[in-house]
């Protein structure tokens, strides 16, 4: 336990209260919710990539002793609503499709029955006797085979497989690139990964029949729009459903909405009656649950020989796989290509792009699910910055929108205030000498060794701003908070953030711990259930929580006191503004032995009201919530070394700095904590975890042998520097969760360049980087 | 992801081991259960789903290590964890130690046995790499007796070895490491601790300043590991050098003709066989030199 | 729970304790641990023996006790992570852990606990950060990037724990 140098609890390293379930086994996840008459949930799933099912024959699994129920595609159908998860927009097409798989399936990994049995051994062995037939249908796999005429339509109402084309355009574009010096053109052709919680899916689905209540302990990132999707898909009543969440073993952006697995484990819960369980294990959540990161885009740059920008032109294939998700069709793209221009000064840009249903798992959220934009545009500017002979730290400087500049519009158009990626770009260079670094890179390569240094910056919406949010289509909104002081002084906190790793426990624990003058330990933080927390789509995604779930704490933290102080106030004989509180003492300041502890006010209030100040609110509550103000950005900028073995083509990341600026840090551990995951995994994504399928649609990276995570020898020492940037808010965090995702493949890919530009290597323009790709880029071996 | 269901026995003796699994009908419907580092994940992933699983485990005459006149010898259920800090295995086999560190994780080789991995036949595994190299003795018992294979002749392709299906592998007998020797196990892996994508073990034997003999076994390049007879062979008598390295190297290489997968490429296998040959060597030999 | 296949009677020694149960000889001693003692502690990240989430100390060495029988511990002991502190009180290496806040959502994290557990168990001694990352790849963290868990084993290993 640790407070800050003003004894404030935000800004001190304390140790989280997560971490003592955590740490000593005892946090409950999924699987670890059994009991008497817990039923165990196992998916059959189709082991082709596109067929139609001509057969399916259950007899005799569903003879097998100890299995409930089997639900074939038609059974669920039966208990259920199709499914179609977009929103009526332009140019967007989304198709309606069963819970589980009737006559076609779309993917290997496609769910086509649900078996329900006493525990996961007897329900994998009825399955196993599930008998399906496939009349197999030619695959469609890349975008292209999507989109070429006579292509196999994946769903009937999705003509072309189109399911979402968008573009814009800013500024003059034509102009731009007629009056360029030269134009700089270059492709990123992303692989698919994915995010990969070490929890799965799943939930704890339990009717009661008695009362017609549903209950769905989830894992999941979004508890109360489950409970609407729920709802609606299993036709039960929202109020007769409730979601509650306990422990989640990460989301990554997995865990966002929901999937067609959870309403089938709640339609049989509902049909059987009694408590069926899923927990999704490895072998499914590679193959079935979705992946992400799989665009194509060819970025074109309009160029002043000096190296000023003067336009962008984008166009993007996306490949979502299918079963489009809720926001990932439209949400994702838009947000991509809204933020490429990233923090420079673009005075015109124009975008295209399509969006194309494939036989793949879906395409879901996967942190920093926009990061394509920095990765283009970065390698982009490290790229006309070769071409022009300049330093890619030059090209970067003359082309930054700094503080000085702001306000100001970004490239496409979002009012930017208190955007500081130029700051911590700044920052950055300051700690690196790049005369020294080059010098370095030519003694090694007289040496024979390969050193290679690249540079990414950027900024994300987190949370953003109104404007930005409008413009792609996803509510902004505003956060709620329930906050209660109890008869014994101490507080109680009803969150909508939905936390999987966070430490919303402590963070907000923190925040109003300092707001209302109680302990840290004497503020609990409860989350995750819909009978108690209030509502918000969104749950715990998009980095909101550090601006927005701290602004609803602070809030109705200043709404309770205000109530207490007005009690106090009567009973002091003093002003409410001539109070404070502290150490859960109310008392006037400067005059300490004239305290009355917030419990004694507490326990009047709720106890022995006759005896409480007439005609005061003596309801010590607040139900209420923050509107965001101006919203913010969150800036970052990374550097990143690496050695690369000219003969094996391994790379290792020798040196990794990251400047960041999150505004303030509530916990500087839990923010430390966020940039290194995210980091990791921004580094796992570019250089070990592909969710790979062959040319047939089969799905090749099934279990952790093929699907590679990092482990601790792959990531470097990460050195962090926080800039804490106070924009015009009264709310001073702001979020940090998904920046090194988006950052890191950037630095990373720019370095791995660098280093093959100096053997006249050819750029990669294709990922993941494999030490088959540095040794194809640099000649050594031919290309596959 | 849970195992089907089998009937299970654990005994206490080989003989009693060997005596179930040739009472059954069909061996083949039999599997023997050893460290399981393998084996209970395809069992878990229902890739392999035998009706009786035999587990070794309980046999306390498979495990030990043993060293007499040059021989170093290791039953075949001694786990990879014991022999990786045994210092019989130091001295006879640093070669050993040297492949076990790369195998895995801690966990795994606290459970792995030496004669597991052997007869497992994975061939990106190292033990397999080095018992060809080495051209270690595997000794199998069966229902006709005790016979020993040498491991140039042990593994017959993918997963593959000539172990019948009533037959269990008890040791391996390794010549142990004499002055004038140098080994060295070279490997390139995605992580530390894969299966390599390539891998070289390399054993040299100096005379003086002239290489009297060399042997060379490569994983990862083939269905089983590739004994490089050849390039081993051209080596004795040549003097040792960067060039000399660099052309058992390529001579090594040119007969290999690697598939591709997910985690590498054909050619890079091929190109990387040769580069790791000559670091393997040039490691070798200069060990050999140390302890002349 | 119904199987034609032959239960057997085993007794392992849990956390010091002497417990006995009827298993299926496919039963796993990650499945027997979470499910016939309750003691959920120890998580199933992928039950192919890859990412180390179900480690458990198995006669003094950790060990992947998704690729281990039930049967195969039958008596045998096993120390699972709710074994390691003392009652209520944490043992120092959790400390350590917890101070450096080394996780986040937590799954992964008793698996990290007895691979430590059984490292320091075999004395390890003090290691370099490399090293400590070498020691610990057989555990996959996806939300820490692993920098706070070399800190906190740095910590441990070095006796600097706020006990």
């Amino acid at each position: 336990m640790s407070s800050s140098p003003t004894g404030r609890l935000v800004g001190a390293r304390i140790n989280r209260k997560e971490d003592v379930r955590i740490l000593t086994g005892k946090g409950r996840y999924i699987d670890d919710v059994h009991g008497r008459g817990v039923l165990s949930a196992y998916f059959v799933r189709s082991v082709v990539a596109h067929g139609r099912i001509t057969r399916i024959d259950v007899e005799a699994a569903r003879a097998m002793p100890g299995v409930a129920a089997i639900y074939t595609g038609a059974d669920m159908a039966a208990m259920t609503n199709p499914v179609n998860l977009l929103p009526p927009m332009p140019n967007l097409v989304g198709p309606t499709f069963p819970v589980l798989a009737v006559d076609t399936v779309r993917h290997v990994g496609d769910p086509v029955a649900i078996v329900i049995a006493t525990d996961r051994y007897t329900a994998e062995d009825a399955g196993a006797l599930v008998d399906v037939d496939y009349d197999v249908l030619d695959p469609v796999i890349s975008c292209d085979d999507a989109f070429a005429p006579g292509a196999p339509q994946l769903f009937d109402d999705v003509p072309g497989n189109l399911i979402f084309t968008d573009e814009a355009s800013f500024g003059d574009v034509e102009e731009a690139f007629a009056s360029a010096d030269r134009i700089v053109t270059d492709v990123l052709d992303q692989h698919r990964w994915s995010c990969v919680p070490m929890e799965g899916r799943g939930g704890v689905a339990t009717y009661d029949q008695a009362t017609g209540g549903l209950t769905y302990e989830a894992s999941t990132q979004s508890a109360h729009l489950l409970r609407i999707m729920l709802a609606g898909f299993t036709n039960q009543p929202i109020n007769q459903l409730r979601v509650v969440a306990n422990d989640i073993g990460g989301g990554f952006g997995l865990k966002f909405a929901i999937c067609r697995e959870d309403i089938a484990v709640c339609a049989a819960a509902k049909k059987l009656g009694g408590s069926v369980k899923w927990t999704e294990d490895r072998n499914e959540n590679l193959t079935s649950a979705g992946s992400a990161r799989e665009e194509k885009l060819t970025v074109e740059a309009a160029v002043r020989n000096d190296g000023t920008l003067l336009g962008l032109r984008v166009s993007m294939d996306m490949n979502l796989g299918a079963y489009p998700g809720m926001a990932s069709a439209f949400a994702i793209p838009k947000q991509i290509l809204f933020m490429l221009p990233g923090p420079y000064k673009i005075p015109a840009y124009a975008y295209s792009v399509r969006v194309a249903a494939t036989n793949k798992a879906t395409y879901v959220a996967l942190r920093g699910p926009w990061a394509a934009e920095t990765l283009a545009r970065e390698r982009l500017l490290d790229k006309i910055a070769d071409e022009l002979g300049m330093s890619p730290v030059e090209l970067r400087r003359r082309n930054l929108i700094t503080m000085a500049d702001q306000p100001c519009p970004m490239g496409t158009g979002v009012p930017l205030e208190t955007m500081t990626a130029a700051e911590t770009f700044e920052r950055l260079v300051s700690k690196v000498d790049l005369d020294a670094i080059r010098a370095e890179q030519a003694a090694a390569r007289a040496e024979g060794r390969l050193l290679g240094f690249g540079i990414g910056t950027a900024f994300e919406p987190a949370p953003g701003t109104a404007a930005y949010w409008a413009n792609i289509g996803f509510p902004a909104g505003s956060e709620p908070m329930k906050m209660r002081i109890e008869a014994d002084g101490k507080v109680t906190a009803f969150t909508s953030q939905v936390p999987h790793g966070q430490g919303h426990e402590t963070t907000l624990a923190q925040v109003i711990g300092d707001e209302l003058g109680v302990g840290f330990d004497d503020v609990r933080v409860v989350f995750g259930d819909t009978d108690a927390t209030p509502y918000s789509m969104m749950g715990t995604a998009g980095s909101k929580a550090a601006m927005m779930a701290t602004g609803a704490a602070t809030v109705a933290a200043r709404e309770v006191k205000a109530k207490v102080l007005e009690i106090a106030a009567h009973m002091l004989e003093a002003s409410p503004s001539d109070l404070q509180i502290e150490n859960s003492v109310v008392s006037v300041k400067g005059v300490p032995t004239s305290g009355v502890p917030l419990a004694q006010i507490a326990m009047g209030a709720m106890l022995a009201p006759g005896l409480m100040p007439a005609g005061v609110d003596l309801k010590l509550e607040a139900d209420t919530s923050y509107d965001g103000e101006t919203g913010g950005w969150s800036s970052g900028s990374h550097a990143c070394w690496v050695e690369i073995d000219p003969d094996t083509g391994k790379i290792e990341i020798s040196r990794y700095v990251v400047v960041e600026d999150c505004g303030t840090m509530i916990n500087p551990g839990v923010v430390d904590g966020q940039v290194f995951g995210a980091v990791a995994m921004g580094i796992g994504g570019m250089l070990l975890e592909h969710s790979a399928y062959g040319p047939d649609g089969q799905y090749v990276a099934a279990t952790f042998m093929d699907y590679l995570m990092p482990s601790a020898p792959e990531i470097p020492e990460i050195e962090i520097d926080h800039l804490e940037y106070q924009a015009p808010t009264m709310i001073g965090p702001r979020g940090v969760g998904e920046g090194g995702t988006v950052i890191a493949p950037a630095a990373l890919m720019n370095a791995i360049d660098d280093a093959l530009r100096q053997v006249g290597g050819t750029r990669i323009e294709a990922t993941p980087v494999t030490p088959t790709r540095i040794l194809e880029a640099m000649g050594v071996i031919p290309r596959e | 992801m849970k195992p089907a269901p089998f009937e299970y026995w654990a005994p206490t003796s080989l003989d009693e081991a060997l005596k179930l699994l040739s009472g059954f009908d069909d061996p083949g419907d039999a599997k023997v259960l050893a460290g399981g580092q393998s084996l209970m994940a395809l069992l878990n992933l229902r890739l392999a789903q035998p009706a009786y699983i035999v587990d070794l485990n309980g046999i306390a005459e498979l495990s030990s290590i043993s060293r007499d006149n040059g021989t170093l010898t290791i039953g075949a259920m001694t786990r990879q964890r014991i022999a990786e800090r045994s210092a019989d295995v130091a001295a006879a086999c640093p070669l050993m130690v040297q492949a076990l560190q790369q195998v895995g994780h801690p966990q795994i080789r606290n459970r792995g046995t030496v004669g597991g991995s052997l007869a497992h036949a994975d061939p990106a595994a190292e033990l397999p790499t080095l018992a060809v190299c080495l051209g270690a003795d595997l000794v199998m018992r069966g229902p006709s007796g005790e016979r020993t294979v040498n491991a140039r002749d042990f593994f017959t392709g993918f997963l593959s070895t000539v172990l019948a299906e009533d037959e269990i592998l008890t040791a391996v007998r390794i010549p142990a490491a004499g002055p004038g020797t140098g080994s060295a196990f070279e490997e390139v892996a995605r992580r530390h601790g894969d299966f390599a994508m390539v891998g070289v073990a390399a054993h040299v034997q100096l005379n003086g300043d002239t290489i009297a003999a060399a042997s060379i076994a490569l994983s990862g390049v083939d269905g089983q590991p590739v004994h490089a007879a050849d390039a081993g062979a051209a080596l004795a008598g040549q003097t040792p050098s960067d060039d000399v390295f660099a052309a058992a190297g390529a001579a090594a290489s040119a007969g290999l003709d690697p598939t591709s997968d997910l985690h590498a490429s054909g050619a890079y296998r091929k190109h990387v066989a040769g580069v790791l040959v000559r670091r393997a060597l040039k490691v070798a030999t200069a060990r050999a030199k140390e302890n002349q | 729970m119904t199987s034609p296949m032959t239960q057997r009677q085993i007794t392992v020694t849990v956390n010091g304790a002497a417990r006995a149960a009827t298993v299926e000889p496919r039963r796993t001693l990650a499945d027997f641990l979470r499910h016939d003692l309750d003691l959920t502690g120890t998580h199933l990240g992928c039950e192919h023996g890859a990412c180390g989430a179900c480690t458990v100390v198995l006669d003094g060495a950790a060990v992947r006790s998704c690729l281990i029988l039930a049967v195969q511990a039958d008596g045998h002991e096993v120390t699972t992570v709710e074994g390691v502190a003392d009652d209520g009180a944490m043992h120092p290496i959790q400390q350590a852990l917890w101070d450096n806040q080394a996780f986040q959502c937590g799954f992964c994290t008793p698996g990290f606990v007895m691979s430590i557990y059984g490292m320091v168990g075999e004395g390890c001694g003090r290691l370099s950060r490399q090293e400590i990352r070498e020691e610990l790849s057989g555990n996959i963290c996806r939300c820490s990037g692993y920098q706070k868990i070399v800190d906190g084993v740095e910590a441990a290993l070095s006796g600097e724990v706020t006990a």
